[in-house]
């Protein structure tokens, strides 16, 4: 296999980064929102969220996609293709994340909580000082596997019309008939990306607060 | 998440789908002449109309759609789909026409407008060097592969009922998968259109034969569009600059170019015989 | 658009095989993942420090990849390594060997989960390595590692309609093919959706009913 069409996949590859990349960082504050709606004690709000959640755990993200893509367009919101991959992947993170975060935050130990209450912390003070970084910091290894869950997701969004490392591997073996070498090289390419969020994961979890130094 | 929410979630679903899209009637052709782009939608795994040689996207279709956006003023944008998603997404207004191109047959007329004929889609079969099959027949109990949701299935599918055994007929996401398991012997032929295995077959000289006569019945192929009066305009304006082409000798020459002949197409297709 | 459900209704014979191919294949996949997936679980707990490396490479890959390369792989690269399999035995290993690499770390996560001092306990009073795991490891653990098994089974289910991209006939391939024919494409994305919908919620409810058994059990056994 030439160098020509192992650059070739890096460059799709630039695809599959931007496209991950930028779907698990709206899908994370999407998550925000939709966490702190599960968490309400008002069964009205939580139905729609938990929904939502039920919807995008529950249906394979190749069928979300088509669904995006193709019935969008009859409620009047026809995207092009990167939009229609980025909101499949961004929704399908955005229900993992928030069933996340909300485990996160239910497990913030109460006794810390009354705890700051007496010592005089406003509730204001309490959720920035004591619940979130706590739930960050339980949350964030689950955090860190969704991440590489939807970089992997992401081969399919060729589904939408992306050529993304995956779609470019099967372009490419079709054409030179080297079908070993092309989709070890693009599941190098997986890897090498998994095993770089797997790692800065790491280094990360040691440095949020409560870490092991 | 109980059962009740589960229910409101197909309600919900259901009213999507009943929610109908206020028709917004604009002439595409004006609105392509604005925007400056034809998006034209295909799948890139149709050599030689359409395909990927190493990287780069090639084929009759990207020639010929060059010249056409030449004919109307434009560029061309491409949205390549998994066939299966091409005409989906013609329907969803995802892009103005498809490529393909298409075999034109009379239940895609029932629903599509096609173009301009651009090349012979008469159906034939490709088998794996050395396969016993020396007629179309021939591949009665045969595993044979097929693109789906394609004419040339329709028509394998038609054939298979005449013959005393029938075909193990296997279905492939594009034409590309089929060739790849040809290869790889799981299959021993792919019928497809002639002058696709043509290609394919001079393509991996010695490994793919073409079994002639072609088993199918005489078909074209031709780009797609939708019937409805937003679009009429621009599909009349591809039919009159493939005509052109056509009368000023750049078609026969691109057929040349990519089957190594010319085709002798008619101006259109009215009643398909398949 | 109108929604059409006759065109289900005409070919709801198909449709029920394609499903019936799909929970055949998921459960089957399933379950052969989950004894391979604690067979190495246990080997590499018990099989020393060399194997435990050895063992954390395949599953690392496997873990690191798309299902959908392995797939492509396997499938496409297979006959020109002499390996040539037909569809569906071909997506039944894809999903056995795919689910077994993180049914093991789910394994392995529970074994840790066991507190050491019941299996030191165990030791001291002269229990054998198999005893120690029938009898202190797996009901200990079963509890810890419910959850995420179900959930592992749930994004199972929705990985093996990627097993459609090699023509195996399941559920997506099966509705997808209708739609086609019948030109009624919305009508099969949301009939896809709907099924696959009804499964995970299905299956979650199981889950959820295993567990709440499993807890009583835990807290009225002696």
């Amino acid at each position: 296999m030439s160098f020509k069409l192992f650059f070739l996949l890096l460059k799709a590859a630039g695809w599959t980064l931007s496209i991950s990349l930028v779907s698990i960082l709206l899908g994370f504050a999407l998550a925000i929102g939709l966490s702190a709606v599960l968490l309400s004690s008002k069964r009205l709000y939580r139905a729609p969220a938990e929904l939502f959640i039920s919807f995008f755990r529950g249906v394979p993200l190749l069928v979300q996609l088509l669904f995006i893509y193709n019935l969008l367009p009859f409620i009047g919101l026809n995207v092009p293709s990167v939009v229609a991959a980025i909101i499949g992947l961004t929704l399908c993170t955005a229900a993992y994340q928030a069933e996340n975060l909300r485990g996160g935050f239910e497990s913030v130990p109460r006794g810390l909580i009354e705890a700051a209450d007496m010592a005089g912390f406003s509730v204001r003070q309490i959720f920035l000082r004591i619940k979130v970084p706590i739930a960050m910091r339980l949350t964030f290894p689950a955090l860190v596997n969704e991440a590489i869950m939807i970089l992997k997701s992401s081969s399919l969004v060729s589904v939408v019309g992306i050529v993304e490392v995956t779609k470019m591997a099967q372009d490419l073996a079709s054409s030179t008939y080297l079908p070993i070498e092309l989709f070890s090289s693009a599941a190098l390419i997986y890897l090498v990306i998994c095993w770089s969020i797997a790692l800065i994961g790491r280094y990360t979890e040691r440095a949020l607060p409560g870490g092991v130094k | 998440m109980k059962k009740t929410t589960f229910l409101k979630a197909a309600l919900g679903a259901a009213m999507l789908f009943s929610a109908s899209l206020s028709a917004h009637a604009e002439d595409v052709l004006a609105k392509v002449k604005a925007a400056g782009t034809l998006k034209v939608g295909t799948e890139t795994a149709f050599a030689p109309f359409d395909y990927i040689d190493a990287g780069e996207h090639a084929g009759l279709n990207v020639d010929l759609f060059a010249e056409i956006g030449k004919e109307l003023g434009v560029k061309i944008e491409w949205v390549a789909l998994p066939w299966e998603g091409v005409l989906p997404g013609l329907e969803a207004g995802k892009f103005d026409v498809v490529a393909g191109p298409a075999t034109i047959t009379k239940a895609r007329l029932e629903r599509y407008r096609f173009t301009v004929p651009i090349a012979e889609a008469t159906v034939a079969i490709l088998k794996k060097a050395g396969a016993p099959i020396s007629k179309p027949e021939d591949i009665a109990g045969k595993a044979v592969g097929v693109g789906k949701a394609t004419a040339q299935l329709a028509q394998l599918t038609e054939f298979s009922a005449t013959l005393p055994t029938k075909v193990d007929i296997r279905e492939y996401p594009a034409f590309n998968d089929a060739y790849a398991d040809m290869a790889a012997g799981r299959i021993v032929a792919v019928a497809n259109s002639l002058p696709n295995i043509a290609f394919v077959a001079k393509q991996r000289n010695g490994a793919f034969e073409v079994v002639l006569p072609p088993f199918g019945k005489k078909t074209y192929f031709g780009f797609i569009g939708t019937k409805d009066a937003d679009h009429a305009s621009l599909v009349d304006a591809i039919d009159a600059a493939l005509l052109k082409m056509k009368a000023d000798g750049r078609m026969a020459k691109l057929q040349e170019k990519w089957f190594g002949q010319k085709f002798d197409t008619p101006d259109a297709v009215k009643d398909p015989a398949f | 658009m109108i929604f059409d459900p006759n065109v289900i209704l005409k070919h709801l014979p198909e449709i029920i095989q394609g499903t019936g191919v799909t929970l055949a294949l998921w459960i089957a996949g399933m379950a052969f993942g989950i004894a391979l997936g604690f067979l190495v679980a246990t080997t590499r707990r018990y099989g020393g420090k060399a194997t435990n490396v050895v063992l954390a490479i395949p599953v690392e890959i496997l873990r690191g990849t798309p299902f959908l390369v392995q797939i492509f792989l396997v499938y496409y690269g297979g006959p020109f390594a002499g390996l040539s399999l037909g569809p569906i035995p071909c997506g039944l290993i894809c999903l056995t060997v795919y689910s077994a690499a993180y049914y093991s770390e789910v394994f392995r996560a529970g074994f840790a989960a066991v507190p050491h001092g019941h299996v030191e306990a165990a030791e001291c009073l002269g229990l054998s390595r198999v005893q120690i795991i029938r009898r202190i490891l797996l009901p200990e653990m079963a509890l810890i590692v419910l959850p995420p098994s179900v959930n592992l089974a749930v994004i199972l289910l929705k990985e093996s309609a990627v097993l459609s991209i090699i023509t195996v006939p399941e559920l997506t391939t099966t509705i997808s093919a209708i739609g086609s024919q019948e030109y009624a494409f919305l009508e099969a994305i949301f009939l896809l959706a709907v099924i696959y919908w009804a499964i995970v919620e299905a299956s979650a409810k199981l889950g959820r009913i295993a567990e709440a058994r499993l807890s009583t059990f835990r807290f009225s056994a002696p």
